[in-house]
């Protein structure tokens, strides 16, 4: 697979296709986003799934791609992107972070064993260009079980998993959605500054509400986190949610407006919808 | 021991609800004294946030009333609250919060008597669901 990446990318180059491509590079054991501009380079093209793409570069809180564009708008860039980084593009696309016009996206399917790894609902892109298809998981025990406990026993775990947190922002710096510079996970009207455990379940609600339909289920956060809270149970349930009440779904298409940023009348929200607890 | 009184708040909107309020209040209309009323300009303006926030710091249920659907004067903000209260208490019942916590009613300025019947229900509600659980959580 990454030698068949590594060809198709050096032709896109060489063939001006493209003016550069953008993706993992490994150099020394390390695995990082590059800008490869020189074909040559592009036998440390890398692929993994434990390495985020599309993220936001702290403390500028800037998506590393859309800080590309806006230093070069005139450079064509082929992404090599999993699916989780291609619906990271359109939704940042859709927030007016990316410009996809000048982007052209080399799509490749994460294997069978990769997608167990990341409980990933939709483990390849639309614009499939390298690898087979696999169907995504659809089961996750984790989020059966929490649908399984009653309210008092989810708060009870919530409690237990929540005052695990040490406050590193770690989950959102991950996030390839959350790239607001004002972050109100740092206002102090919502969470005190100083304290751990922040506040239970202020600190995390905020993230869990932002990142409700822009979700893109990539499970970042929950890899990030270094005291594994399970953050991504709720955004797949979420996922469900606005798939339920809005039949709209993060990442899918460019040109759908996110719901909560839409109208009643553009967007309706079905009132029949159980609420799952 | 005494018995359990909710401590309620409300937000509703300058336009229509908070003129709801006003005319029960001057229509002699009787409701629970449990609930606090916050003025807000458009009920879009209240965010998820206010509301979990309002919780953690030990009140017993939230109310939030706007205009009804096509009345607002924002045109659109109701449409919003609407769609962020949906979201709002699914989290919530995932976290372990009974969503029935949280309550959306529309309220136009002429319903003053549906305002103070809107407020008995919910309060009478709240005094069945019990303390909020969040109380003892935040130490």
């Amino acid at each position: 697979m990454i030698k068949k990446a590594r060809d198709l990318t050096k032709k896109w180059l060489e063939g001006k296709e493209v003016d550069a491509i953008f993706g993992l590079k490994q150099e020394d054991g390390y695995i990082a986003p590059h800008l490869f501009i020189d074909a040559s380079e592009l036998d440390n093209l890398m692929l993994s799934t434990q390495h985020r793409l599309c993220y936001t570069c702290r403390p500028s809180r800037e998506n590393i791609l859309s800080l590309m564009q806006r230093r070069e708008p005139n450079m064509k860039i082929g992404v090599v992107v999993r699916g989780c980084d291609e619906r990271a593009l359109i939704e940042l696309a859709k927030r007016g972070q990316v410009d996809l016009g000048k982007i052209k996206i080399m799509g490749i399917a994460c294997n069978q064993e990769e997608a167990k790894e990341c409980r990933c609902e939709k483990p390849y892109p639309s614009n499939l260009v390298l690898g087979e298809r696999v169907e995504g998981v659809s089961e996750d025990e984790n989020v059966d079980a929490l649908l399984d406990k009653s309210l008092p026993e989810r708060l009870a775990f919530w409690r237990h998993e929540l005052s695990k947190c040490i406050k590193c922002y770690g989950c959102r710096n991950v996030c390839p959605m959350c790239f607001c510079k004002d972050c109100k996970m740092e206002q102090e009207v919502f969470t005190e500054k100083g304290w751990l455990p922040p506040e239970i379940p202020m600190f995390h609600f905020i993230r869990f509400y932002h990142i409700s339909e822009s979700c893109i289920g990539c499970g970042e956060c929950e890899k990030a986190c270094p005291v594994d809270i399970p953050l991504l149970t709720i955004f797949k349930l979420l996922r469900r949610d606005v798939k339920a009440l809005f039949d709209y779904e993060a990442g899918l298409d460019v040109e759908q407006k996110s719901p909560l940023l839409t109208t009643l009348d553009e967007m309706p929200m079905r009132e029949d919808v159980t609420s799952g607890v | 021991m005494r018995e359990f009184e909710p401590k309620i708040l409300a937000f509703c909107c300058n336009w229509c609800s908070y003129a709801g309020a006003d005319l029960a209040g001057v229509s002699r209309f009787q409701y629970p004294p449990n609930i606090r009323i916050i003025r807000v300009m458009c009920s879009g303006r209240v965010e998820p946030e206010f509301l979990v926030k309002a919780l953690s710091l030990g009140v017993d249920g939230v109310l939030v009333c706007g205009c009804h659907i096509g009345d607002c004067h924002y045109i659109y903000g109701n449409h919003r609250t609407a769609k962020r209260m949906a979201i709002l208490k699914r989290i919530l019942g995932y976290l372990g919060i009974d969503p029935s916590r949280m309550k959306l009613e529309w309220v136009s300025a002429s319903e003053g008597a549906r305002f103070a019947e809107v407020v008995t229900k919910f309060t009478e509600e709240m005094r069945k669901l019990g303390p909020n659980p969040l109380k003892e959580v935040k130490a």
